[in-house]
């Protein structure tokens, strides 16, 4: 395959515009060298002989202008690309790695990309809120989730301007990894279950929830349950299939006053509690402030250690079977002291009276509870449901007379 | 209903056997039993003639004849009554809890049982299909006949697909399976359940 002859003029115009005249049979010899002898796709070996022939001949790209048509649109970048990009360093992380110079995302009006400066890079120092041109960086992908890689071989141009930026929220049904602006209420905020841990719990919109995470940060700022906020730039992770939000260095705005219908109590179930987790019934909580967390036996919290001054609690953990699959739901206190007619109160009473203690309260629940057929609604979360409402079946005398028809008349190739 | 993909679809994680819902006389002709898989911890199904694999089943039904066995290694077995049969059920000392709920359950009592069913060929050449339990408890007649609704429902729905999936066609060839027999099941143990 002979290489169009377009390519070589267009390479041949490019660097006449710099101010250098290059013979085309040279430039056709570098592209048929890449191409040819080493399978390179056309388009990447055409930058490629450009970049070393402004290099060769020590030309800059500095005259080029911002129409420049090499400048790629964030949104547009995939991995495995090399791009120059325009955009605005919207925030900055402590780098996980010491191999990291600075680490961040930077956006630009099309959409916002993760990026790491490596130290090896010797690049000029970030700062936040400032207007770059990064050229020849690369985008490549780390967790599933674009990243683009600030090297020895990028330049950095500092743009001093500041152009128009708005963020564009999308809807948490959207999400894909990479870095998302989203519009959420704050639908529960659970114990973190990690030192480094800041923050986690569920957001959630009109069309889907999911969990969040902040780690600890310098500047680590707390979400209250029930309010709802714009969230900028927020990673979005991907873990075996399912997508969470990383607010770590994301900014967020309380956006007061706003209401949303959270998308929820969607997921209905009907099945039979055929198993009771060991974490069912009544349990004892951390009492230290934020905590919350299940205290062991011997009231030990896995971060405070023994605290006997604990809070009690009473919750359900158990599989929901519905006969095609079982489900894990998660049932807290209201539901719980509903379905099984046991109360805190009743279940603390029982507890301390007993010499089975705590246990006597999970062999009631499982008395009362395993085996029978309940109706869980609530929101799907990592293969859990938390269950916001739920009710014992009783017989369906009107589902029985159907089935009753169905079994009389679906054709099975003879009459009964 | 898809089960015939169940178990090994590529999924990492770990996804919990949903307790199949079936007839004892079904359970009482199934004969099928497989491995998937050639791990050591590989999942044993057996393959019910209506055509779905399972390696987990759900039951209600009166307990009748317990029985407590064994004198150095004790067990418990026991029968479950639902409107097409028996089931056949025990627990040893692996399923110590269960075993537990057996001894204390009155005889005639209703229960709810979870279990995984096994195929055993007896020392004389009969094939006997029994249940070990993983959970019992004593539930009531309400609940028996949800669970009546329920299976009636499930075994019409296995029907409705049968020659259709890998495991029904599988279970067709090697039971050469009567689908009006199965539906003529389900409807016997619906018309005898009381409103």
């Amino acid at each position: 395959m002979d290489i169009d002859p377009q390519v070589t003029e267009r390479i041949s115009r490019k660097l006449e515009e710099k101010g250098a005249l290059v013979d085309c049979e040279r430039i056709e010899a570098k592209l048929n060298l890449l191409v040819k002898d080493f399978g390179i796709p056309v388009e990447e070996a055409e930058r490629t002989v450009t970049n070393e022939f402004i290099r060769e001949l020590k030309l800059t790209n500095s005259g080029s202008n911002r129409d420049n048509p090499d400048v790629m649109k964030i949104a547009d970048t995939n991995p495995g690309d090399w791009v120059t990009v325009e955009g605005k360093v919207v925030s900055l992380q402590t780098p996980p790695s010491p191999s990291m110079a600075q680490a961040g995302i930077i956006s630009d009006d099309s959409g916002a990309v993760r990026f790491v400066v490596w130290e090896k890079a010797n690049a000029t120092l970030l700062e936040e809120n400032k207007w770059y041109r990064f050229e020849s960086a690369t985008i490549d992908e780390y967790r599933g989730s674009p990243s683009m890689k600030v090297h020895s071989g990028t330049t950095i141009t500092e743009i001093d301007e500041d152009r128009p930026l708005m963020p564009v929220p999308i809807s948490l049904s959207d999400l894909k990894p990479g870095v998302a602006t989203v519009h959420v209420k704050v639908v529960q905020d659970w114990e973190p279950r990690h030192e480094r841990m800041f923050q986690t719990g569920i957001l959630g919109d009109e069309t889907a929830t999911t969990k969040f995470v902040t780690w600890k940060d310098n500047n680590n700022q707390k979400l209250e349950e029930g309010k709802v906020y714009n969230i900028y730039y927020a990673g979005v992770d991907e873990y075996q299939g399912r997508y969470s939000l990383n607010l770590t260095g994301a900014m967020f705005l309380e956006d007061e006053g706003a209401e949303i219908e959270i998308s929820g109590g969607k997921t209905t179930i009907t099945g039979a509690i055929i198993n009771l987790g060991p974490g069912s019934g009544l349990i004892k909580r951390c009492p230290v402030d934020g905590c919350n967390r299940v205290l062991n036996r011997q009231n030990f919290c896995p971060l405070h250690e023994i605290q006997d001054k604990f809070r009690y609690d009473l919750r359900i953990t158990g599989v929901l079977d519905n006969g095609s699959a079982a489900t894990n739901i998660l049932i807290q206190r209201e539901e719980a002291e509903k379905i099984t007619g046991i109360t805190l109160e009743k279940a603390i009473e029982i507890a301390e009276n007993n010499p089975l203690g705590l246990e006597d309260v999970f062999i009631k629940m499982q008395d009362i509870l395993i085996g029978r057929y309940f109706q869980c609604r609530g929101n799907d979360m990592e293969g859990t449901l938390l269950v916001k409402n739920c009710e014992l079946i009783s017989f369906d005398p009107q589902k029985h007379t159907g089935l009753i028809n169905r079994a009389s008349e679906q054709d099975t190739g003879v009459d009964l | 209903m898809t089960s015939g993909t169940g178990g090994h679809n590529g999924q990492k994680r770990y996804v919990r056997e949903p307790a199949k819902r079936v007839f004892a006389s079904e359970l009482r002709e199934t004969r099928l039993q497989f491995k998937d898989g050639d791990d050591e911890k590989s999942p044993v199904y057996v393959m019910l003639p209506t055509g779905e694999r399972s390696n987990r089943i759900f039951f209600c039904g009166q307990m009748t004849q317990k029985e407590r066995k064994g004198d150095e290694n004790p067990f418990y077995t026991a029968r479950v009554s639902d409107p097409t049969g028996l089931f056949f059920i025990n627990a040893g000392s692996y399923q110590q809890e269960a075993m537990l709920k057996i001894s204390q359950i009155e005889q005639g009592a209703y229960v709810s049982v979870v279990g995984k069913p096994i195929v055993r060929e007896t020392p004389d050449g009969s094939v006997f299909v029994s249940v070990r339990v993983e959970n019992i408890s004593e539930t009531d007649l309400e609940t028996t006949k949800i669970w009546i609704d329920d299976t009636a429902e499930s075994t019409l729905n296995r029907l409705l697909i049968f020659g259709e999936t890998e495991d029904s066609k599988k279970a067709g060839e090697f039971y050469n399976t009567d689908l009006n027999v199965f539906r003529k099941m389900a409807y016997d143990a619906l018309v005898r359940t009381e409103i």
